[in-house]
């Protein structure tokens, strides 16, 4: 393991002191017991749509809407016999008594949340959902004594499109991490989750899903191996500086500029708190006057910029209350704080580089979307490893339902069942308990 | 007190005169609120302004410490729909151009949604922080009448030759020139039927231009960024220097890199005479 020495204080959403002296290696999500929460529940939670299921089956339509085939159709009461049909599946998922497993039915037994034990995962993350899709469909096998002749139309109805389409479309067990077929690459699980279903989660309140959000995306860069060895140190330092509001830099900013701020306001503080605590040093006065600066330690200067990235999004969004401004506030806080200093935006460029495609993809130029459906694993928003997506979730939260894909809309169903799981609900607070509990 | 952007040509001075908040843009013309309305095309003149939600006092907001600290735009507070207006700069030294603007309009405007695409540069916000910008954007010395114009489509122009009356090519021939000199919309933002014509009045002389200009453009007179101002070059090489050296390893020092150690690349052979190649 790399020698790190860094500490940090880390503070709240409203710039309360949670935990002083914070060494970093204490927030790492390979050890902070309240992030290897977060990333185990995220890779083994399943929510299965009872109702949708029920209403599939009366339909005929076994695999998704446009799956219809007219006359194989089952009228089965799914949402009266919920109940029954949620301790089945939790007999068969358990492994022994007192693991993690639950089945519990929300909504009146219109869905049912699974949670399977960790000794299901051998190696494949995937066995959440495979174990909860075989289990449901025995259930109601049993439970409504299907007949041989009818059980493949309860299979389809489950597994969806599977096996013809290993994506699993029209599946009715949801998931948050997807199917290793829909990852952009290796150790991309943990980045493919819609940021509206992290908005939905922490009711919509920025920094919190900005934290959330930023979880996922840095235990992700650990899994992808670009968190190794020397790297290490500018993954904690990015997430404590952006994801934790580390020195309380992130709430000051956006304090300081929530009047009558602008964004350009928050890259000149930010390049001002750089020179002030000698992050950022003059390197050369040039013929006009201008400065170019340097620093000693390129890996802090770079969490110092994703925490003042992170501010002006807050800042010029929330003045719109709108989140579309996302990917444009990442591209002119980048270009103007390079412009300022003479020094690299975040992620050295990759985060102003990956704006200029999100910026098309969140604007309807190519296609519908919104930023609210944007992750970290597609080709527009991949390359700026941990900094970028935890915006993207700021800016949702922000967001005056201005976007058709509002997370009311896309994530109402993740809302609910995370947001009631206080690790999921307060991520500052929960990882600054896990970090107190090692250090 | 920022720095803005570097060099120490007129064309710097004017980038960051543009970008600088605590500077006042010298106002050239006073559209007509109602002609700038008439102009975008999102509302009818003397329209009330439509709302896609309630207004925020109204609204029940999320426990949000961001919302708290973070004053909403006089638009958004009031719920407005979000709305654009788009320029195309001329690349025959408008005194705009489509990169300065966003730098532009972040210092000096909140809530604000800008894009650069190629030759015209748009920006979103909430609909009556909108009209603000318009208006002021008309208004003042960064639009010229014949080298700048305000299109919501069939943007082409940009980089295209102008045409007999001295005035930007525009495909749906929004614009015209009275005898007189002066320059009038005859069609809307987007090419639409006007109920009026609405006149912007005359066109800077070339000579304003190439002094107001935030181009640097080595043809027709144009300052040449190599030769005339390049510390702006050199800046540009040391942000790439220090991109690679954190894509590369960012935990090592800098001067523990082979190779240039200064700011810019010194000595690199200019083959474009000045003026350009024709």
């Amino acid at each position: 393991m790399a020698k790190i020495e860094d500490k940090v204080d880390l503070y709240d959403d409203r710039g309360n002191k949670l935990l002083g002296d914070v060494p970093l290696t204490a927030i790492s999500p390979v050890r902070n017991p309240a992030i290897r929460k977060i990333t185990g529940m995220v890779s083994r939670l399943a929510a299965v749509d009872l109702a949708g299921l029920e209403k599939k089956l009366s339909a005929g339509a076994i695999a998704g809407k446009q799956m219809v085939i007219r006359g194989k159709k089952l009228d089965v009461d799914i949402v009266g016999n919920s109940e029954s049909i949620a301790s089945q599946v939790k007999e068969m998922i358990q492994v022994e008594e007192g693991d993690e497993t639950r089945a519990e039915i929300i909504g009146g037994g219109k869905r049912l949340l699974v949670e399977v034990p960790r000794a299901r995962i051998l190696a494949d993350y995937s066995a959440a959902k495979t174990n909860v899709c075989a289990a449901v469909t025995q259930a109601l096998i049993d439970t409504f004594d299907i007949s041989m002749w009818d059980a493949y139309i309860v299979k389809s109805a489950v597994w969806g499109m599977y096996p013809q389409d290993p994506a699993m479309t029209g599946c009715v067990v949801a998931t948050l991490v997807d199917v290793p077929i829909s990852n952009e690459g290796p150790g991309f699980a943990l980045r493919n989750i819609p940021v509206n279903h992290l908005a939905a989660t922490v009711r919509k309140r920025a920094m919190p899903g900005a934290c959330l959000s930023m979880i996922l995306e840095e235990a992700a860069c650990y899994e992808m191996g670009d968190a190794v060895g020397p790297f290490e140190r500018g993954h904690l330092l990015d997430f404590a500086y952006e994801g934790l509001n580390a020195n309380n830099m992130l709430y000051t900013l956006v304090k300081e500029n929530g009047q009558d701020g602008t964004l350009a306001n928050v890259v000149y503080d930010l390049a001002e708190k750089a020179k002030a605590d000698g992050v950022a040093k003059p390197k050369v006065k040039l013929e006009s006057g201008y400065t170019v600066y340097s620093t000693d330690d390129l890996q802090l200067w770079n969490a110092y910029a994703a925490a003042g990235m992170l501010a002006a999004v807050m800042v010029n969004c929330a003045a719109m209350r709108a989140g579309q401004p996302v990917p444009s506030s990442i591209m002119y806080f980048n270009e103007m704080l390079e412009q300022e200093t003479g020094l690299p935006g975040v992620d050295y460029g990759k985060a102003q580089g990956s704006s200029v495609s999100s910026s098309f993809f969140s604007h309807s130029i190519y296609g519908g979307g919104g930023p609210g459906v944007f992750h970290g694993n597609h080709i527009v928003t991949r390359h700026a490893k941990g900094q970028f997506i935890p915006c993207f979730c700021a800016a949702m939260c922000i967001d005056a339902d201005t976007q058709y894909f509002a997370p009311s809309r896309t994530s109402g169903l993740y809302g609910e069942v995370l947001g009631t799981i206080p690790e999921f609900a307060e991520p500052m607070k929960a990882v600054a308990e896990g970090a107190k509990e090692i250090m | 007190m920022p720095q803005f952007t570097p060099g120490s040509s007129f064309i710097a001075d004017n980038r960051r005169k543009f970008m600088d908040p605590t500077k006042k843009l010298e106002k050239l013309r006073d559209i007509a609120e109602e002609d700038v309305v008439r102009l975008l095309a999102h509302r009818a003149p003397g329209e009330a302004y439509k709302s896609i939600h309630p207004p925020i006092e109204e609204l029940e907001e999320p426990d949000c410490s961001v919302r708290e600290m973070v004053k909403p735009t006089p638009g958004a507070a009031a719920g407005d729909r979000i709305r654009y207006v788009q320029f195309t700069d001329s690349m025959l030294f408008s005194p705009a151009t489509p990169r300065i603007r966003p730098m532009m309009w972040f210092n000096r405007y909140r809530g604000v949604d800008p894009g650069v695409l190629s030759g015209r540069t748009i920006v979103e916000a909430r609909e009556r922080d909108v009209e603000a910008i318009a208006k002021e954007y008309m208004d003042n010395e960064t639009y010229d009448t014949a080298r700048t114009g305000l299109r919501g489509r069939t943007v082409h122009g940009h980089s295209v030759r102008l045409d007999q009356d001295g005035l930007m090519f525009d495909a749906l021939r929004r614009w015209a020139r009275d005898p007189n000199g002066d320059v009038k919309y005859v069609k809307d933002m987007v090419g639409g039927a006007m109920d009026k014509e609405v006149v912007l009045g005359k066109p800077l002389s070339e000579d304003e231009l190439l002094k107001r200009t935030t181009m640097f453009r080595n043809a027709q007179g144009g300052a040449w960024m190599e030769t005339d101002d390049p510390e702006v070059a050199d800046v540009v090489a040391e942000i790439h220097w220090n991109r690679t050296w954190g894509g590369f390893q960012p935990f090592i020092k800098r001067d523990q890199i082979k190779g240039n150690k200064d700011v810019g690349v010194k000595g690199m052979k200019l083959y474009t005479p000045r003026g350009g190649v024709e």
